[in-house]
């Protein structure tokens, strides 16, 4: 289990199968993955460093890993640029948002 | 007859084997030559003009059929057999064209007359504003009975199609506009054709701004003054207009974004209505120079006045008498003035500091006098309890927007609120419902931007109350507040886009104290 934690990219894998590498601190943007991946939960996500999100799909879930990337980069920053969502998916991303809390 | 302009040659296709018209030496006009039926031809196309005629050289062309080019093939075929396609739209109407009379007008059939109405009776509860057309004056309709003339001239009517009975309901949504609301498009009709750039639809009971009725006054021109000569100077008058809101005395809750989109506009009341929250998008409405909103039910005022202030034009505001918050019920985090960090003991009335002439700046300009409490909202929208805000506060800070907030934003921005009815979206999860139904209000209400980030923003995720003294603009910039006058101060909320976006009280105080301190 410590080497879990140690484990610098995590795997996000959608419901049809596309799977995202990310950065471990990038994926805990979310409050979901970050409970998912604690080690002390003991949950088998945080121990093989996967999370298969299978309510999302690929799509979905690409559009979410850019905006943790998103939130990575701009945290520091006073003036953050927008980011862009193309209309036919803001309902989805919404419901992500809502299954993810971020 | 010398003088006469020979006609051109007629055309000689038929003595010359090769058509004389490709001849060089030919003088014929480069337009084809004209086509008649009669002209013996196998088809009246013409391609094949000149095509050679075989055999029945001299024989009329015999032509059965309609108008449109419907060949007979066989000569027996009757009349009738064309019915089925005269439902081919010819782009002309004619008054026994069926299909469409009988829609409008009402048949002597009884059932389909009733059903016909039921149906316009059953879409009327529905009826979304946004269907109305801003110049179409909504036209009553009667319901004739089922013998009315018309219908009885008609005779009998074949059986109408069902998406005929369904198509006029479209053009009669309109006619379920409330009076109050007619009567303000008249008034703003009215307005616009006579160039009045003071529109005043005060006590008109109006309960909401119906759409589309302010619209059109973005674009209103005056028109120049038409006088006998002779032409005096006066007569060069500003055609910009000078554009007067007055929705005075209705009974109005909210304001509609539509009102925020007249930038022109200078002088608002919104006297005597039932407002309780003025949106932030107020600051749209960069040439406001008066502002009233006596007799409402407001508590406090969006921050963006003071904006308005500053930035803008507004320089007169009424906002007494309304149910406002008090500085001394209220809780203060900080004091800003007199310059001080403890509490003012509130027994003492808080005034203006002495001064002598010449009268400072201060006299003249709003004073921040308290700020208070910062709450602070979790994604979702929800408050955070204090004790809890401060512990993770220093966590999270950050001003990225959540995703929530980044996909609200772009759905405001898109038209999916226009495009998507309630009923469409009432059968997704609740929290989710909220967000949509929050979003929706927001842009409803005109939008809302970061008073400290400038973004554009949906969710407020911090929320303040900041105290001004403003009673020189109450006042209308008459005069400065005289010596060591009572100041009242007004409730401004101010909301931010992120965590990060509070209030910098080190930073207010750095620019208010050594003014204070000079005097």
């Amino acid at each position: 289990m410590s080497e879990a934690t140690q484990q610098e990219y995590v795997t996000l894998v959608s419901g049809d199968g596309f799977e995202f590498v990310v950065p471990r601190s990038t994926a805990c943007v979310s409050g979901t993955i970050r409970r998912m991946l604690d080690p002390s939960s003991n949950f088998s996500e945080a121990i093989t460093g996967r999370c298969v999100l299978e309510t999302l799909s690929g799509v979905v879930l690409e559009k979410v890993c850019e905006y943790f990337c998103y939130n990575q980069k701009n945290k520091e920053q006073a003036n953050v640029p927008d980011m862009e969502i193309p209309p036919e998916l803001c309902l989805e991303l919404l419901m992500a948002a809502d299954y993810l809390d971020t | 007859m010398e003088n006469e302009i020979p006609l051109p040659l007629p055309p000689r296709r038929r003595k010359s084997h090769r058509p004389s018209r490709f001849d060089d030496r030919s003088s014929q006009p480069s337009s084809d030559p004209a086509l008649f039926s009669s002209d013996d031809i196998p088809a009246s196309g013409l391609e094949n003009y000149h095509a050679p005629a075989h055999g029945n050289t001299g024989r009329k062309r015999r032509y059965r059929g309609t108008w449109w080019g419907e060949t007979v093939l066989d000569p027996k075929r009757k009349r009738k057999d064309f019915k089925d396609k005269r439902f081919v739209d010819s782009g002309v109407w004619m008054g026994s064209d069926e299909s469409f009379a009988e829609s409008l007008l009402p048949s002597e059939d009884a059932p389909i007359s009733e059903e016909f109405f039921k149906n316009v009776r059953n879409s009327n509860p529905r009826v979304p504003k946004k269907e109305q057309d801003e110049d179409a004056v909504p036209f009553a309709f009667a319901a004739p009975g089922p013998e009315s003339a018309l219908g009885m001239d008609r005779g009998p009517i074949s059986k109408p199609q069902p998406q005929v009975v369904t198509q006029p309901r479209v053009a009669f949504r309109r006619v379920f506009e409330s009076q109050e609301h007619q009567l303000a498009r008249a008034i703003v009709n009215d307005c616009l054709e006579k160039g009045q750039d003071s529109v005043d639809l005060s006590i008109g009971n109006m309960r909401e701004i119906p759409s589309n009725l302010l619209g059109p006054l973005q674009h209103l021109t005056k028109l120049p003054a038409v006088r006998e000569p002779p032409v005096t100077e006066d007569v060069y008058s500003s055609l910009e207009p000078f554009l007067r809101l007055f929705l005075a005395g209705n009974s109005l809750f909210k304001l509609s974004s539509e009102l925020f989109d007249l930038t022109s506009l200078k002088v608002l009341s919104l006297r005597n209505n039932k407002l309780t929250e003025v949106p932030p998008a107020i600051r749209r409405l960069t040439s406001l120079q008066d502002v009233n909103l006596s007799v409402n039910r407001l508590e406090y005022l969006p921050w963006e006045f003071l904006w308005l202030i500053r930035k803008g034009d507004l320089k007169h505001l009424i906002v007494r008498p309304n149910p406002l918050m008090q500085i001394d019920e209220a809780e203060i985090a900080h004091w800003h003035y007199p310059n001080t960090t403890t509490p003012v003991s509130l027994d003492k009335p808080l005034r203006l500091q002495e001064y002598e002439s010449p009268v400072p700046e201060e006299a003249w300009a709003p004073i921040h006098i308290a700020t208070g409490p910062i709450r602070r909202f979790n994604t979702d929208g929800y408050p955070i309890p204090e004790a809890q805000s401060n512990t993770t506060s220093n966590e999270f800070n950050s001003n990225v927007p959540s995703l929530r907030e980044v996909s609200l934003v772009s759905l405001n921005k898109s038209n999916f609120f226009d495009l998507t009815p309630d009923s469409d979206i009432a059968d997704l999860p609740e929290l989710m419902l909220r967000l949509l139904r929050y979003g929706r209000e927001v842009r409803a209400a005109g939008g809302r931007c970061c008073s400290i980030c400038h973004r554009n923003f949906v969710l407020p995720r911090t929320e303040w109350i900041e105290w001004w003294d403003c009673s020189t603009y109450e006042n209308g910039l008459k005069g400065p507040r005289a010596s060591g006058e009572k100041l009242r101060p007004l409730p401004f909320k101010r909301l931010g886009c992120s965590w990060e976006c509070v209030p910098e009280m080190k930073s207010v105080e750095v620019t208010y104290i050594p003014e204070s301190t000079l005097e």
